[in-house]
């Protein structure tokens, strides 16, 4: 009988699993078969239309990373500082419990709400209207926590023992951070923030009402203006399926949606061929 | 007052480290009640005593380990040399860089043999190749270990074996030329061969040092310590030289103890 229970466990574990798997190739299987009858070198580099036929994706792909980058630029800092200070430095008490708990908060926000937050406060309040950095900083709000958690765990993954050799030869605690918790974390947190970054491409929500739905106010689409328009590939997405008045938005959705969905994958793979490489590199010499 | 009520006489004895009425609780609890040591300069002084005894405790208070955990508290007076090291505006890291420590698991970084041996002297400002490569050449010769590695500084000291990575972490410790040397159960998790090497060197070592080791083996501290200290819950019950420690023992406990009546 125990027998029996115990190969209707594995069977069932291992049924969960094969499900996830087919669900997700069927995803990917669908969206590559819709979307890249679309996906040609016009389409990649053009800029979109808005009415007629034959509109491309090239400065939303531009504005997808432009994006990113500003978002890493602000959130890493503080991110990857605050949670040096909460695993390494950070004693039990009040300050840190709250500290930990905002933290724990903000990540629990819907990014609609934080888009609205943006709306409010950087598009109104401060007037800067749809813009690239507006974009950005609502996004940092969106994934300051999670980059800090990633850092947390990366320095928490790293032995104690390695911290009491470093200190029992007299180095000082910013020392034995910097010169050996930080390089034994820091494939890991290269994989989180390579993921992360992954997760900020894709967002959407949060984008729509902050750095907006059309590409650019500048004389170029491919613009360096931080405080211009900056549609990302993944609002456009949204938009043409939902809103957009040209009679190809479907063919267009579906390959904007192919894009991304490579470029996301492409993250994911990169995640790992670094994690694994910075790892080799730094513990193997 | 020395440890060792009458030391022989012709060996010249000087208190390198004196601790006064230690105390160290975790949190409420008492791990270590008013225990007092004075330790012998270039000497190797052995601290045994069953699991949970205390020497573990003991022994990282004497080159402020605790400080690096939050709920420990250390009260009483550790002298190096005439000086408290517990005393206000004492840097514990100047401390640490005089009295070194060795733990019980090798616990050397995920860098090559050469970068661990130098990690010391770099940390303290030396940049000079030519100087840091003499230091490591210099610290693994004392460590016994120069002819098994020299072919192959730069390789992981994570393929090391488990007796060759402790004394690479000995190594370690004495690149940046300590006054003591802490060593924590150092061949607890090694196979005899490797430990009869970190025996053999411990011994080596206290011509240039002042050793404190703790050990669960009461044939290790018979085999190669000048003085033995035995604790039993927090306490220190007797010390003095090994040889009158463990052939005439005067109190009850040691006694038991060394006769193998406990842990």
């Amino acid at each position: 009988m125990r027998r029996v229970v115990d190969r209707l466990a594995t069977f069932l574990l291992w049924a969960a699993a094969i499900g996830v798997l087919v669900l997700l190739a069927f995803f990917i299987g669908y969206i590559v078969y819709l979307g890249w009858h679309a996906i040609s070198w016009h389409f990649l580099t053009s800029p979109p239309s808005e009415v007629d036929a034959g509109g491309g994706i090239g400065p939303e792909i531009y504005n997808s990373f432009y994006i990113l980058v500003l978002t890493l630029i602000f959130t890493a800092p503080i991110a990857i500082a605050g949670g040096i200070y909460l695993q390494e430095y950070a004693r039990p008490g009040w300050f840190t419990s709250t500290v930990q708990f905002c933290a724990e908060s903000l990540a629990t926000i819907p990014s609609i709400v934080m888009g609205l937050f943006g709306l409010i406060v950087f598009v109104n309040l401060l007037g800067w209207r749809f813009s690239a950095i507006g974009g950005a900083l609502t996004l940092t709000l969106l994934n300051l926590p999670a980059l800090m958690r990633v850092t947390q765990e990366a320095l928490s993954s790293v032995p104690d023992s390695y911290r009491e050799a470093s200190m029992a030869i007299g180095a000082t605690k910013w020392q034995t951070i910097r010169k050996v918790v930080l390089p034994s974390a820091i494939a890991q947190l290269t994989t989180g923030v390579v993921l992360i970054a992954g997760r900020i491409f894709g967002e959407t929500a949060a984008l729509v009402y902050t750095a907006g739905t059309s590409v650019s106010a500048g004389r170029s689409a491919y613009d360096l203006n931080p405080f211009h328009n900056a549609e990302t590939l993944s609002v456009h997405l949204w938009y043409t399926h939902s809103e957009s008045l040209v009679p190809d938005a479907s063919a267009i959705g579906n390959g904007s949606a192919l894009v991304l969905l490579a470029m996301v994958l492409l993250f994911n793979i990169a995640a790992r061929v670094i994690g694994r490489t910075l790892s080799k590199r730094l513990t193997a010499t | 007052m020395l440890l060792g009520a009458q030391p022989k006489a012709d060996r010249d004895i000087n208190a390198k480290l004196m601790v006064t009425d230690l105390d160290v609780y975790y949190g409420t609890f008492q791990a270590i009640k008013r225990a007092s040591l004075d330790v012998a300069e270039n000497c190797v002084t052995a601290l045994i005593g069953p699991s949970g005894c205390g020497k573990s405790t003991f022994i990282r208070a004497l080159n402020r380990m605790h400080d690096l955990q939050p709920d420990v508290r250390v009260e009483g007076e550790v002298v190096l040399d005439g000086e408290d090291i517990y005393a206000p505006g004492v840097d514990p890291v100047a401390i640490r860089h005089r009295i070194g420590m060795v733990f019980q698991r090798p616990n050397p970084f995920p860098k090559s043999i050469f970068e661990n041996v130098v990690y010391g002297p770099r940390t303290h400002g030396q940049g000079n190749r030519k100087k840091l490569q003499e230091i490591a050449e210099r610290s693994l010769r004392h460590a016994a270990l120069w002819d098994e590695v020299k072919d192959r500084l730069d390789k992981s000291a994570l393929e090391l074996s488990g007796g060759q990575q402790q004394r690479l972490c000995i190594a370690r410790c004495l690149a940046v030329d300590p006054e003591v040397l802490l060593m924590d159960e150092p061949a607890s998790a090694l196979d005899p061969i490797a430990t009869s090497k970190i025996e053999d060197l411990i011994g080596e070592l206290k011509k240039d040092y002042t050793v404190v080791i703790v050990t669960h083996s009461m044939q290790q501290a018979a085999r190669i310590s000048d003085f033995t200290a035995f604790f039993l819950m927090g306490e220190l019950i007797e010390k003095g030289e090994t040889r009158a420690i463990f052939t005439q023992p005067k109190d009850k406990r040691t006694e038991d103890y060394i006769t193998g009546r406990y842990g």
